[in-house]
């Protein structure tokens, strides 16, 4: 019998996580190789900010979800084989002096069981573990959303500014502090 | 018919293992971590899929970065050869690893590090690369230097290389720092000592392997990652 291997410790990216990581194109889903992905394009942006509310530059967000089907493009959907094959569900952007991120993608569909919503990590200097958050676009029933004080809830909806353009502000500590999940 | 195992267990963290969220002596922790407990969510496949190309929106870049011919970087050359494994001891294969350093003085190439430690041009100090069938890659580099943390306040850190890796779900994500064995900054490291667990440090800290004959000119250091989470093969119907 194999013994358990126990996770290796995490450790903060530091300020020094190269520019050249956030590859050009990499903050927006909406396109693969070339190929466009099925599905009404969106626009999500943000500013993530520390308990004083200052901007925090040179922080990375990065994003998975499910394609616009609610499939996710991985073995473990049993729907996967019908994953658009132009989606690859994740992307990577980097915080600019205003503290703003900013993603291209399209709106999922909503996974069985689940609302339609993102998956968000940040990392950054003086983060010690990843922080994981979801990122819902309505308050429709799910299991994740649910976990969540009442009182909280919208903190995790995103805010509609035009058709296809939506607003998700993280605040790291503090006041109106983004829920953040224990896994 | 599939042979590999694609639906992944995630267990609960051994939390003496990884380091404390707020660490004293380092500023900027208590400012950026929540001060709300982290909620408990029940996993679902959202989760418990992730992101298995991500090749195809990042550029690869190669393990061998200490440069060749005219243009060797300055220091004292290594080979990291690193494996990386689930919680159950097997490879994790095909993810996309990436590394970042130091050059042998301690300086980044970052826009971040205006100190006075010299640049050296023939050192980028970034690596991006993919894991090979055995979950092990090779790191051809020079050891990273020590450098002081800003705000200045006689912390340095001990020389040490950045790894971020992808692993086969969302909750298998890891961002590490590996250490070098007999430094003695590493015993005075905010960072490294965020970790309460003597033996889980100790983990941190690659090991030197003996000198031989092959390569004549590098140390070989060698390295083990474990990523969250176990296979479960699904039961045939």
């Amino acid at each position: 019998m194999k013994g358990r291997f126990v996770p290796t410790g995490e450790a903060t990216i530091g300020p020094f996580f190269p520019p050249r990581y956030v590859d050009a194109g990499a903050n927006d889903l909406g396109v693969l190789e070339g190929r466009k992905a099925k599905g009404e394009p969106i626009e999500i942006h943000g500013r993530v900010v520390q308990e004083d509310g200052t901007p925090l530059e040179n922080l990375l967000v990065e994003i998975w979800q499910a394609d616009a089907g609610g499939i996710f493009r991985h073995p473990a959907d049993p729907r996967h084989a019908q994953a658009d094959p132009d989606f690859l569900g994740w992307g990577r952007a980097a915080t600019d002096n205003q503290g703003s991120y900013r993603f291209r993608t399209i709106r999922p569909g909503a996974p069985q069981g689940r609302a339609p919503h993102i998956n968000f990590m940040v990392m950054c200097s003086g983060l010690m573990r990843i922080l994981k958050t979801t990122m819902f676009f309505e308050k429709n029933a799910d299991p994740v959303l649910g976990a969540v004080p009442l009182s909280r809830q919208q903190l995790l909806i995103a805010k509609p500014e035009k058709p296809g353009l939506y607003r998700f502000d993280i605040r790291l500590r503090g006041e109106n502090e983004t829920p953040f999940f224990d896994d | 018919m599939l042979s590999i195992a694609v639906i992944t267990i995630i267990q609960p963290r051994d939390e003496r293992s990884q380091p404390a969220r707020i660490v004293p002596g380092y500023p900027q922790t208590p400012w950026r971590n929540p001060q709300q407990p982290l909620l408990q969510r029940p996993p679902t496949l959202s989760e418990l899929t992730g992101p298995l190309e991500v090749a195809k929106r990042v550029r690869l870049l190669g393990g061998d970065i200490a440069g060749h011919g005219e243009r060797q970087a300055i220091g004292q050359l290594i080979h990291l050869r690193v494996r990386v494994l689930d919680e159950d001891g097997a490879p994790v294969a095909g993810t996309v690893v990436e590394i970042w350093q130091a050059n042998s003085a301690g300086r980044y190439i970052h826009p971040n590090d205006d100190d006075h430690a010299p640049v050296d041009a023939n050192f980028y100090g970034a690596a991006r690369l993919v894991t090979d069938e055995s979950g092990a890659f090779e790191l051809r580099t020079v050891k990273p230097g020590a450098y002081p943390v800003r705000p200045r306040g006689g912390w340095w850190r001990p020389p040490h290389i950045h790894l971020s890796l992808f692993g086969r779900v969302w909750l298998s994500r890891l961002v590490t720092q590996m250490y070098f064995p007999g430094e003695p900054l590493n015993a005075r490291d905010h960072i490294l000592n965020a970790v309460p667990d003597a033996a889980a440090r100790e983990r941190l800290v690659a090991q030197l392997l003996p000198p031989s004959a092959e390569p004549h000119n590098a140390l070989v250091f060698e390295h083990q990652i474990v990523l969250r989470g176990r296979a479960a093969t699904p039961e045939q119907p």
